[in-house]
């Protein structure tokens, strides 16, 4: 049997699944929903987790992001993948969320978060993150975010300087900077 | 380590980072519980239509009605600017008064150390900004950054009290 056309029908039959989720979720049926939630949330809060790096935030935005999932899936035409479209949704609330939660003194003045962190205690015996994860969290936050912008989610630095309102020049240093650093801490 | 190992080893670690991440708290009960509530809310809404038109009409009128008493010719010494930031102040803490009164006039001591630390900052600034405009009174930059401030501080109370998803 042609192994590749197996692959295939497989692949068919999970995006199929997933349509009649959408059109359900579309019509207001609340189970169907329940089922593209099932089947995303771990991937938006890992998106959230490594923009945010804690864990309290994270689970928040997680939940706002699928609240207005729910407000805006009729938005959804079907142009991209829904995966795409559901992290483009996704990233925008988690960086809204950021500029909401910016300390005052941070946004009068555009200082801007230099530090370096020291990785929290609750990560340090945390088994279930990944050696890298626990790198990224401690990046500075406009460094950490474009970073995982870029090498993880996959975005353009066009299209991360246009989502974090800064040049392209920036975001690539801003990226460049994010790598040396974990290029140290990795190997040490 | 030279670069080039570091930078393999770190492409390495990146191709293997897991895709996905379990949320230790369970996450569905409470988006269920705020799509819930935002359907009854629409429900709402639209049953009682009529009421928004009101709403609206009553703010203007009341816009109108305040700004017609800050100017009006009986009141011209409210023209000034120190009395134009004593207005700005007034308006600025009664606002603040029905904010809190509407979130059950809660307890700043009961919020997290940073929360507070915010806030106190907040204060001290507009305070700062309102001695100096005492000496500078006709700073349209002061004015704006005194407005600006208080809009951080509802800003940030509104922040602080609204209900949040999970607790819905």
């Amino acid at each position: 049997m042609d192994k590749s056309k197996v692959i295939d029908a497989q692949n068919l039959f999970v995006a199929d699944t997933e349509q009649e989720w959408i059109v359900r979720a579309k019509q207001g049926d609340q189970q169907a929903f329940h089922c593209l939630y099932e089947n995303y949330h771990r991937r938006i809060y890992a998106l959230c987790w490594r923009m945010l790096a804690d864990k309290e935030s994270a689970e928040d935005v997680c939940q706002e992001v699928f609240v207005q999932l729910w407000q805006k899936i009729e938005n959804f035409r079907g142009e991209s993948k829904f995966s795409t479209w559901l992290h483009s949704v996704a990233t925008n609330i988690v960086l809204g969320h950021l500029r909401k939660h910016k300390n005052w003194l941070q946004r009068v003045f555009s200082i801007e978060d230099q530090t370096i962190q020291d990785i929290p205690v609750e990560m340090v015996d945390n088994t279930e993150l990944s050696a890298l994860d626990k790198q990224i969290a401690r990046l500075p936050e406009r460094a950490r975010c474009v970073f995982v912008l870029f090498a993880v989610e996959g975005y353009r630095h066009e299209e991360i300087a246009n989502m974090l309102g800064m040049a392209v020049g920036s975001s690539k240093s801003q990226y460049h900077r994010a790598k040396s650093l974990l290029q140290q801490w990795v190997t040490l | 380590m030279n670069s080039q190992n570091s930078e393999k080893a770190l492409q390495e670690q990146l191709t293997q980072l897991p895709k996905e991440m379990t949320p230790e708290r369970e996450l569905w009960s409470g988006i269920e519980k705020a799509i819930q509530h935002n359907n009854q809310l629409n429900t709402t809404i639209s049953s009682h239509r009529p009421a928004i038109p009101m709403a609206w009409a009553a703010s203007v009128i009341a816009a109108v009605l305040l700004t017609w008493g800050v100017i009006s010719p009986q009141q011209q010494q409210l023209q000034t600017p120190v009395s134009l930031v004593s207005a700005m102040q007034q308006d600025f803490e009664q606002q603040k008064q029905t904010m809190l009164v509407s979130f059950g006039q809660p307890k700043i001591s009961a919020l997290s150390v940073d929360m507070q630390k915010q806030l106190a900052e907040l204060l001290s600034a507009r305070q700062a900004i309102e001695k100096a405009l005492v000496d500078d009174p006709n700073s349209s930059d002061l004015l704006n950054i005194l407005r600006w401030t208080q809009k951080q501080e509802l800003d940030l109370i509104k922040q602080l009290y609204s209900p949040q998803w999970q607790s819905i």
